[in-house]
């Protein structure tokens, strides 16, 4: 399995400047569409938010993953983002979030990716990996909390 | 070791499924409990439960925020909790399920658990045997065109009941519902077709390119079978250029309109005037020289040899050519016992399946055996296309049943020396005087090629459930 492929440089932030939900929401989206892998921004938004609405992603623990399936989405992949000061996101716990995933799918992914996508959410449960990418500076340095075992 | 089985789902199937599977596999590694955790996603079932698994389980945990069926856990202590209780406080969870485990030992009977267990796993088996790949493109398209096949093959036996040749007396009724059955719900069958694999594979872009490679299978006399090249090689191409196609930003939204549509439907439909068309109106020549040919041969042989074509490719170029010659064949003004064998050949594919559909009813979907039900009609009608359907959704199976099938009508109906003075109208045509020779004969060659078909495709199909399972 290679992660690589569902992240990309050009979709990390490790200096998210939002302060609320909302906000974070809108910096993340911006950078999925800035890098060509959506068609439509208020949709997708409006997708992230219905989810949201069921009970918040915020999984506790200082992680986000927020995440909508819908087909402004051209290709599935993770949009990542660190706020240094934590946002309130009504996590379970409810304690702030440091690390967001925004995962986007299309209407149709074929399985290798969204089995790459479990294969990522599997791994935010493990401490060690969380401790990783709340020290990540690079592209790099978040890929590689993924791949190691 | 205690034996937990537990099930994650949550609505969008993404991500918390798999955290919340994580979690309880982490929480139970900790607790020195063994268990196994089936997640059903976005991409389906994994890590499923297996009847092994049901046997030695003793508890259930159902972290579950989507309807999940628990009837094969029947018997079993469960535990239903939400995706987050999974995720936040796994642990309090496995301690409540081995808490049941405790309380249900210590109840005095125990149920018959065994062979419901299996029973209910068969079941589920059935219901949840997921379609894929190639096949699942080929069902849709199958799907959307029976009520095509039916309606307009339906009009088109209505209009028969007018008299065989009412149709062509213009401005009539008889006329007008041919118009619609025949002109325009028969026209859309193969488009329709073509265009639901393409669909099914590629989305929305794949439809144009789809429908139009269908239609122009249509017009090159290529029939089904070149509609469903067409939706293949539509629908791939689609995904493919889907891949390939790498656009700056701004210009991304043409995608799904502009780009996709028009360069796909432009490869598409070249490939199939150049590529499929050449080649089919080459086989259309070969064939009609090779059976007028033919024409001083055994009966018996040229029957067979009729029967075979007839519902090889049922409005394909193969049928047109012994269609055509059966036709030619009426021409001298004479009762002809080649257009007899082949009418008989031409009803027996439908009347078969249908046959075959009561028959065998659980190696039909749902759909299929509603079409049964219109195929019988069809049949009757001469309307061989009602067999289409069925061959489209399994070829390998039903293409060879129906050819068997109308080889031994047509077969027999040359044999019989059985005659028939008009080109078509299936059973509308027998009351007419003179229309058919050796009337009671005729009818037994077409029973006789029906039951073969029926049989043969009840033996070769596999069950529903079981072809799905093993792919």
């Amino acid at each position: 399995m290679d992660v690589r492929t569902l992240f990309s440089p050009s979709r990390m932030s490790f200096d998210l400047q939002g302060q609320t939900k909302e906000s974070i929401l809108d910096e993340l989206i911006e950078l999925l569409y800035n890098d060509g892998k959506l068609t439509d921004k208020e949709r997708f938004k409006k997708a992230v938010l219905k989810r949201e609405e069921e009970f918040s992603t915020g999984i506790g623990m200082g992680i986000a993953i927020p995440h909508g399936k819908d087909s402004s989405v051209t290709e599935p992949c993770v949009t990542f983002g660190l706020s240094k000061k934590g946002v309130d996101f009504a996590s379970m716990d409810n304690q702030p979030a440091y690390l967001f995933f925004l995962i986007s799918v299309p209407e149709s992914a074929d399985n290798t990716h969204l089995d790459l996508l479990s294969f990522i959410s599997r791994k935010l449960i493990h401490e060690e990996v969380r401790n990783k990418l709340l020290n990540a500076k690079s592209y790099e340095d978040v890929v590689s909390a993924f791949e190691e075992k | 070791m205690a034996k937990i089985v537990a099930v994650t789902s949550c609505p969008t199937g993404i991500a918390h499924t798999y955290m919340a599977a994580e979690a309880l596999e982490m929480a139970a590694k900790e607790m020195r409990v063994d268990i196994k955790v089936e997640t059903q996603g976005s991409v389906g079932v994994r890590n499923e439960i297996t009847v092994e698994d049901l046997r030695q389980a003793q508890a259930v945990i159902l972290a579950c925020d989507t309807k999940v069926s628990e009837d094969r856990f029947k018997g079993l202590p469960i535990v239903r909790a939400s995706v987050k209780d999974a995720i936040s406080n796994p642990k309090s969870l496995i301690s409540e399920a081995l808490n049941m485990v405790k309380l249900e030992s210590e109840k005095p009977e125990k149920t018959e658990r065994k062979d419901y267990v299996d029973q209910v796993f068969e079941a589920k088996k059935q219901k949840s045997s997921n379609l894929t790949g190639a096949y699942k493109h080929l069902m849709t398209g199958v799907s959307y065109m029976i009520p095509f096949v039916v309606a307009g093959g339906l009009l088109i036996a209505i209009s028969f009941a007018f008299g065989i040749n009412a149709f062509k007396e213009e401005g009539s009724f008889a006329a007008a519902l041919m118009d619609i059955g025949s002109g325009n719900a028969f026209f859309l069958m193969v488009p329709i077709l073509a265009g639901f694999i393409a669909f099914s594979i590629a989305d929305r872009p794949g439809l144009v390119p789809g429908m139009v490679g269908g239609l122009l299978a249509n017009k090159l006399g290529a029939g089904f079978l070149g509609g469903i090249l067409a939706g293949f090689a539509a629908g791939y191409l689609v995904a493919w250029l889907k891949k390939v196609i790498k656009l700056p930003k701004t210009m991304e939204g043409l995608m799904p309109v502009l780009i996709l549509p028009v360069i796909s439907t432009f490869i598409i439909g070249l490939g199939m005037i150049y590529v499929v068309g050449k080649p089919v109106a080459a086989i259309n020549t070969a064939i009609s020289q090779w059976l007028t040919g033919m024409s001083d041969s055994s009966a018996l042989v040229l029957g067979i040899v009729l029967g075979l074509m007839m519902s090889f490719d049922m409005g394909g170029p193969i049928n047109k050519a012994a269609y055509t010659f059966a036709v030619s064949t009426l021409a001298t003004g004479q009762p002809s016992m080649v257009m007899a064998a082949v009418m008989a050949a031409g009803m027996t594919p439908p009347l078969g399946l249908a046959l075959a559909t009561f028959m065998a009813k659980d190696k039909f979907t749902p759909d299929e055996r509603e079409a049964g039900k219109a195929a019988i009609f069809l049949g009757m009608s001469f309307i061989t296309e009602g067999a289409i359907p069925f061959a489209a959704a399994d070829p390998f199976r039903v293409i060879p049943s129906i050819m068997v099938g109308s080889a031994v009508t047509s077969a027999l109906s040359m044999l019989f020396k059985c005659t028939l003075a008009v080109p078509h109208g299936g059973i509308f045509v027998l009351p007419i005087p003179n229309a058919v020779g050796n009337l009671l004969l005729y009818l037994i060659s077409i029973v006789a090629g029906t039951i073969v078909t029926a049989f043969m495709v009840s033996a070769l199909k596999t069950k529903k459930e079981v072809v799905a399972v093993a792919q």
